[in-house]
């Protein structure tokens, strides 16, 4: 790379506002009120009311990027205590067949089916990845990768709960508005819960682990336990997303495992920056409507995908939500040096 | 500075994709009959389908449209891409694609539909949901008609205007009668891909294959994704197997397949449906092996000229001059173009695009097209048999001295059945 | 005996896919998702250079690659070097460009049956009654020669071994004098390379098509994941278990559950011994 001088430096200060935003001035007006809330509310009054503006199809639009939100949401709590996934497709395709399955067969409403598979799926994916839970980095991240391949040909193989034809005519949510606005809602309560959590005890033992784990063991504290704590939290998220969807289009079959569920997550996480739930979350907002409005370009609209999310991703590395994050905080100014 | 430029770029390019996003779709113009394209854009079968539904739909155009009441009104087809042809795609994506092709362009009715069979039972519930007209011509699994009886009323909506498995493999059984009764073969290794339609298929067959008295060397069906069938050719050539049953529509198995199958120097005759081995071009791309192999083209139409049926010389003379090349695939492309007439004779039939008024013309179909006459039975099917001028036809052909010569039914034959010479004992 | 040879042709067959991907993964530490997509591309190029351009058959397969090097080596400067260090980031942009790679192709008509790469010789020989045409014998051939000449070029030259220091300590191998840069995209254009020589040998086996991108891929990931990343041997023997795994299961058992076993054995090798067969066992990297 070629040498160059620096002339020119950037100098990064905190606004005004955040520096009295910072403490107990906070409610000293609503000016500072307003700066704190605004980000915190914007979301979620946007995802509350765009549902009652737009009609049919981009309804489907939002409960689909809330649902891919939720696996990214699952990837980032993963992500947060070391574990890096690559298999986000397993956890939804797990909660979508105990959904499927027990609305096929015993033809239990969306009721029943959504918390069973909850916390079936949970318990699933934590007994099936916690043997591999010793494993580091790259390692884990292939198991995760090659198991829903691995479900899917089993699925396919052997033929049970529906072969490669999979389980049609399950029953439906009792109406369109409970499912825009439980998906809303599941994301929304989620995003919130986990942003919470990585900041209170529970989750600062998390992000050691993710630091340092053999501090964390040192300190005598379990930290397999806890990582496998974290896999049924993550899997139980992921199965939300996968019995959710199974209901909605009723219908599941072994694409549930395919690995677009794995990578649009990770796309989003990327893009919207890892390591705050909210980045993730702001990645599948713009990832999966982008991919939709894509649609009428037709033949083009992979490839033109892609290459939005490769420049995105040189371009700005640390993730959009860093970056909209220092910007609100932060002024910058080019400064001469010395 | 790299990064500078890389903004730049990724402004310019969401910039040009957003336009395309505000530009409403014309579904708001009463004037044209729209008719819905959802299908695997990217194959064969959804490509030259879609060619041929375009063919069909200039032709009507070209008379002035479709009478629809007192007033004739042109066709406009509208495409989406379901890529479920492709093994990533997801079913719910592909139901996303043809929910919003439904929701934003308002078809009255749509053809070929998606391709994949796991597609198309889910696509049952979504139509039914919506109300529009379904006319596939692609999918051939026999778990349609299974699920269209668990609730005739709801999924009237849904018609398949192709053949299925059972057919199909209805048709190779002559065949394989011709083969015995000419030649004394009696020894046969079933090879079927490992999706319902096809391993229907070759589940017929056996059952007629073991009422006939032939000898059942081997029944080995491979998954879908295969890309080595060694294994089974091995079998096939210890077991002394005379005939290869093989059904495959994936083209990246079908295409290693017959490569494999010319490579290994397998004493057998290949039967059945194998597309790659099967299409015009074989001869050049495969090679000279293809020579003697049989398959079945469902339905009459779809990629041989035949003869003694004129209808269907004219259709592949019309593509071609129109396209430049052939039909590739030997399935289904006759379908689509049929479907398209279908439909525009129930809408005159029917005087208006109302669902339920077009789903009780169409059940009345009666229509002489490029495969045959077509009718509806109660399931929503087109009948097949072996009468062009009672149901539709389909017919099997074997590749003699680089041409595809049709052998099987009697009446559409232009030859025999020849032996290869390597089998001659 | 038919087991023994079609499991040899298997086991190269793999070994091939995974042998670019190995140089840059395994050895050089840098991650190129767009490996299947190149193997394919360059399987298209040389198509187009035959059929397009009529030019003669070896050119074709030379100039396609070449042009798979020269491919590799822009996805070095033009993604990798933007985001390198960023392991994520690093997976993300070149699977995406792997996959807007064979879309592209899918968009410009690359599909159907008449993309497909002639045989180099037709006919065959017998050995011992089983039929083995020219065509495996030379995958076979051109597999040993690559592996062995990747095992002498990784072990015993210097660009090889700049290649290893590399991946083993980044800082270190500067130190030295490796520019990491100009290393690693040398490592990605041979990767690259590879991947075309792979193709123009495999592919007259079967048709071409844009699906085979994926399927390469993942094949190329589980032979280097269970032969261990930085090993050659371990691509070798790797290959050997998981393509006479495939083969003995469809002979023995039923072909239906040939595709399961690489992932089986993933997995496997990954619980009891994840830095592969042959990799170095680092205890205190690899668990906790």
């Amino acid at each position: 790379m070629a040498e160059v001088e620096a002339r020119y430096r950037k100098k990064r200060l905190d606004r005004g506002i955040k520096a009295r935003a910072d403490t107990i001035f906070a409610i000293a007006s609503y000016r500072e009120i307003l700066y704190l809330l605004l980000p915190r509310a914007l979301p979620v009054i946007l995802l509350l009311v765009l549902p009652l503006l737009f009609k049919g199809y981009w309804n489907k639009v939002i409960i689909y990027s809330c649902m891919i939100g939720l696996l990214a949401l699952s990837w980032d709590f993963l992500a947060s205590c070391g574990l890096f996934s690559l298999g986000q497709s397993l956890f939804f395709g797990l909660g979508a067949y105990v959904a499927g399955t027990l609305s096929y067969y015993f033809h239990w409403s969306p009721i029943f089916t959504i918390p069973i598979a909850v916390l079936g799926g949970g318990l699933l994916s934590a007994g099936l990845l916690s043997p591999v839970l010793r494993l580091r980095g790259v390692y884990f991240a292939m198991v995760t990768l090659m198991m829903p391949l691995l479900f899917m040909k089993m699925i396919e193989t052997t033929g049970l709960v529906g072969g490669s034809h999979g389980l049609s005519s399950l029953a439906p949510f009792p109406n369109e508005w409970v499912a825009i606005y439980l998906a809303v809602g599941a994301f929304l309560v989620c995003l919130f819960v986990f942003r919470r959590a990585i900041n209170e005890d529970y989750g600062l033992v998390l992000k050691a682990i993710r630091d340092d784990d053999r501090a964390v063991m040192s300190a005598a504290i379990n930290i397999y336990w806890r990582k496998t704590q974290a896999l049924f939290v993550a899997g139980a998220v992921g199965a939300f997303a996968g019995a959710f969807m199974t209901h909605h289009y009723q219908f599941v079959g072994m694409s549930v495992f395919a690995l677009d569920y794995s990578i649009l997550p990770l796309a989003a996480s990327a893009l919207g920056g890892p390591g705050t739930f909210a980045g993730p979350a702001l990645g599948s907002m713009i990832l999966v409507p982008l991919s939709e409005a894509l649609r009428a370009l037709g033949g083009l609209r992979i490839a033109l995908y892609c290459f939005i999310l490769i420049l995105s991703v040189i371009a700005l590395p640390e993730g959009i939500f860093h970056y909209i994050e220092r910007k609100y905080h932060q002024f910058e100014r080019l400064v001469r040096v010395g | 500075m790299g990064k500078k430029i890389c903004l730049v770029l990724l402004t310019m390019l969401i910039g040009i994709s957003c336009p395309v996003v505000l530009i409403p779709a014309s579904s708001h113009s009463a004037e044209p009959v729209i008719i819905g394209v959802p299908t695997s854009v990217y194959t064969p079968f959804g490509r030259d389908g879609l060619k041929a539904v375009n063919m069909a739909v200039e032709e009507i155009n070209a008379k002035g449209g479709v009478l629809v009441g007192k007033e004739k009104r042109p066709f406009k087809v509208v495409v989406t891409d379901t890529r479920d042809g492709e093994p990533t795609t997801p079913v719910h994506d592909a139901l996303m694609a043809y929910e919003k092709l439904i929701l934003e362009q308002k078809p009255h009715a749509t053809l070929i539909a998606p391709f994949r069979s796991e597609t198309i039972i889910a696509s049952m519930d979504l139509v039914a949901k919506y109300k529009v007209p379904q006319l596939q011509t692609i999918a051939q699994t026999p778990q349609f008609q299974v699920k269209f009886r668990t609730d005739p009323e709801k999924y009237k909506y849904l018609f398949r205007v192709t053949t299925d498995a059972a057919i199909d493999a209805g048709y190779i059984s002559g065949a394989l009668d011709a083969l015995k009764a000419d030649f004394g073969l009696n020894q046969v290794y079933f090879i079927p891909q490992d999706t319902l339609w096809a391993l229907g298929f070759i589940g017929v067959l056996r059952k007629y294959c073991e009422k006939t008295g032939w000898q059942e060397v081997g029944y080995e069906p491979y998954a879908a994704g295969a890309t080595d069938f060694s294994p089974g050719l091995t079998k096939a050539k210890e077991g002394k197997a005379q005939v290869i049953a093989m059904v495959w529509d994936v083209p990246l198995g079908a295409g290693i397949f017959s490569k494999q199958w010319a490579a290994m120097k397998v004493p057998a005759l290949v039967v059945g449906f194998v597309p790659p081995m099967a299409a015009p071009d074989a001869w050049k791309n495969i090679g000279k092996d293809v020579e003697y192999s049989i398959h079945v083209e469902f339905p009459v139409g779809a990629s041989v000229p035949l003869k003694k049926l004129p209808k269907t010389v004219e259709f592949l003379d019309k593509f071609q001059k129109k396209y430049g090349k052939a039909p590739e695939a030997a399935a289904v492309n006759s379908s689509a173009y049929d479907s398209v007439y279908i439909l525009a004779a129930a809408i005159e039939r029917a005087g208006s695009l109302d669902p339920d008024k077009l789903v009780t013309a169409l059940e009345q179909t009666d229509y002489r097209g490029v495969s045959g006459r077509l009718r509806f039975n109660k399931d929503h099917i087109v009948v097949f048999g072996s009468n062009p001028e009672e149901t539709g036809v389909c017919v099997v052909f074997q590749w003699q001295k680089g041409k595809r010569v049709p052998i099987y039914p009697a009446f559409l034959a232009e030859g025999k059945v020849a032996l290869p010479p390597w089998m001659k004992k | 005996m038919s087991l023994l040879i079609y499991g040899t042709i298997s086991s190269i067959v793999l070994a091939l896919y995974a042998a670019g991907f190995s140089l840059t993964y395994g050895i050089s530490g840098l991650a190129n998702f767009a490996h299947g997509a190149l193997y394919i591309l360059s399987g298209f190029i040389a198509w187009s250079f035959l059929n397009q351009v009529e030019l003669p058959y070896f050119l074709s397969a030379l100039l396609s690659i070449i042009i798979s090097g020269l491919i590799g080596f822009g996805i070095y400067w033009g993604l990798l070097l933007r985001v390198r260090g960023i392991p994520l980031a690093e997976l993300v942009v070149t699977f995406a460009a792997g996959v807007a790679i064979l879309e592209l192709l899918m968009w410009k008509g690359f599909y159907g049956i008449q993309y497909s790469l002639p045989l180099f010789l037709e006919g065959g020989v017998e050995i011992k009654g089983v039929a083995v045409d020219y065509q495996r014998l030379f995958v076979i051939g051109t597999g040993v020669v690559l592996v062995g000449l990747l095992w002498l070029f990784v072990h015993h030259t210097k660009i090889g071994l700049a290649f290893r220091g590399m991946a083993q300590n980044e800082r270190t191998a500067l130190s030295v004098g490796i520019e990491s840069d100009w290393i690693g995209s040398l490592s990605l254009a041979f990767g690259s390379a590879l991947a075309g020589v792979a193709a123009i040998v495999i592919l007259p086996m079967g048709l071409m098509e844009s699906a085979i991108g994926y399927e390469v891929l993942i094949y190329a990931l589980a032979v280097a994941i269970v032969g261990g990343l930085e090993s050659t041997s371990g691509v070798i023997v790797a290959s050997f278990i998981l393509g006479f795994g495939q083969v003995a299961t469809a002979k023995f058992l039923s072909a239906k559950w040939m595709i399961i076993v690489p992932l089986v054995a993933i997995i496997f090798v990954l619980v009891i011994r994840p830095s592969g067969l042959f990799g170095k066992f680092k205890e205190l990297e690899e668990r906790i």
